[in-house]
């Protein structure tokens, strides 16, 4: 367990790095493989609470360092009403927001069926996404949403979907690795037709 | 639920009010500390990153690397010929300040930079380049093409820099209308990910009448962050509030094409 649990913590922090060499795709309206979210979010699911919300306190604090951006600065004379940024920190609350929602289906999962989880990624980024841009809306006023941003979250949400069956059979790897159960009823499944 | 996920869950928001209760400086020590703990992939990135590119350009017909050495050479004089012009204006801003005896001494000069990165992130317009302290630059400085403002320097590191571009929204520059007495604040507008993005000149006088469409935007120079008569952009069109009125600008830079910027390095020193 806490082998599975290290190692899942060193795949997050492969993905930040990976992440940063992953481009906006600007032909499919700059979507992009959000890396590091898929891969939490397929670990939420195998894990247990306390460990997915350390995950999702990692990936939050590491993601904001990331993406950040700094403060508007010049002569507050001149730049009297600067442009708020969203405040670092912000990511922990909508990464444990996710994971709560992916280990919403953990007992599917645990039956073996983690197809339902795989679209659940897809779900829950479009989420994530979407709340991400309400945040600015909300520190920033004035509701704009324009086709090419719904395009977005669309597109990267379905885009990165496609690649959490990848990175569930890593997981599956990781955990028979590890001698680590993370399908508890499928397996009770197998072995029963196993013995009979 | 659990105690245990009770526990958890009460250390974790502690974590996150620590975390969201960070001030900016903290938050820029923590992003420099996680930008210097994976500089090495970054190397090791950039090294496979500039053989994939040799192997791409190798594939090219000799004749379009023939066309675009050409552009690239005229460019290259065309760069050389403002720098000289620059220069001498320069120097006879010097000239003038010593005869009027101000006392201020300004010093401007570049540092030429390619982007290496587009778009890091989901919703913030930005690009990094291959040139950071190492190169003196740092935070805030303006960034500026050929064809005119770029943007600011916002994250420095030791061999990139990330830039907030005009077209983002929480980019700001005080500027004025070619020819007319309106100044106002350009800024970038939300969720313009398609097609030429569009600049906002906001807080023109409400009737702004002598603002026409194909007039060109520079900066004022007010602000403290952009130096004065830098090109935005031309004025697409204006519309007019009940209490000021606003102009699209179409900026003057290609965003799409960028490939090489200056970093202008400013140290104005007060007397």
């Amino acid at each position: 367990m806490i082998r599975y649990t290290l190692i899942t913590l060193l795949l997050v922090l492969a993905a930040f790095v990976v992440q940063q060499f992953l481009p906006a795709f600007t032909g499919l309206h700059n979507a992009r493989i959000l890396l590091v979210q898929l891969v939490f979010l397929c670990t939420a699911v195998t894990v247990g609470t306390p460990t997915m919300l350390l995950l999702a306190f990692v990936c939050g604090f590491l993601w904001d360092a990331q993406c950040g951006l700094g403060q508007a600065g010049g002569d507050p004379g001149i730049y009297n009403l600067p442009v708020e940024v969203l405040h670092f920190g912000y990511s922990m609350l909508l990464f444990a927001a996710m994971g709560y929602l992916m280990q919403g289906i953990q007992p599917l999962f645990r039956q073996g069926k983690w197809q339902f989880s795989a679209l659940l990624t897809g779900i829950a980024i479009f989420f994530y996404l979407s709340a991400e841009y309400a945040l600015i809306t909300f520190v920033r006023g004035g509701f704009v949403l324009s086709r090419a941003t719904v395009m977005q979250v669309a597109v990267t949400s379905g885009l990165t979907m496609l690649f959490s069956p990848l990175v569930f059979w890593v997981l599956f790897r990781i955990a028979n690795l590890c001698h680590h159960t993370i399908r508890f009823d499928g397996l009770k499944r197998r072995n029963r037709k196993r013995h009979s | 639920m659990k105690p245990l996920n009770l526990i958890a869950l009460l250390l974790f928001l502690g974590g996150a009010v620590w975390a969201l209760t960070r001030s900016d400086r903290a938050v820029r020590d923590i992003q420099t500390g996680y930008y210097s703990a994976i500089a090495p992939f970054f190397k090791a990135g950039s090294a496979i990153e500039t053989k994939a590119r040799a192997l791409q350009t190798e594939t090219h017909h000799s004749k379009e690397l023939e066309v675009k050495l050409h552009e690239a050479e005229m460019q290259m004089h065309r760069l050389e010929l403002i720098e000289s012009r620059y220069r001498d204006l320069e120097k006879e801003n010097a000239s003038l300040r010593d005869a009027v005896k101000f006392k201020a001494s300004t010093k401007f000069d570049v540092v030429a930079a390619q982007i290496v990165r587009r778009q890091p992130t989901t919703w913030w317009q930005t690009v990094e380049i291959d040139r950071g302290k190492d190169f003196n630059i740092d935070a805030q400085y303006p960034v500026l093409s050929s064809e005119g403002l770029v943007g600011k320097v916002d994250l420095v590191r030791d061999d990139r820099s990330s830039v907030v571009l005009l077209t983002d929204e929480s980019s700001q520059v005080s500027a004025k209308v070619e020819g007319t007495p309106e100044v106002g604040i350009l800024v970038g507008q939300r969720g313009q990910f398609e097609g030429t993005p569009m600049l906002r000149l906001r807080y023109l006088s409400k009737e702004a009448a002598s603002v026409k469409p194909g007039q060109r935007v520079f900066t004022t120079g007010r602000g403290g962050i952009f130096p004065a008569n830098i090109l935005l952009g031309t004025v697409e069109s204006i519309e007019k509030n009940s209490l000021d009125s606003e102009a699209l600008v179409r900026p003057s830079v290609n965003f799409g094409d960028l490939e090489t910027v200056f970093v202008v390095l400013t140290h104005a020193k007060s007397p």
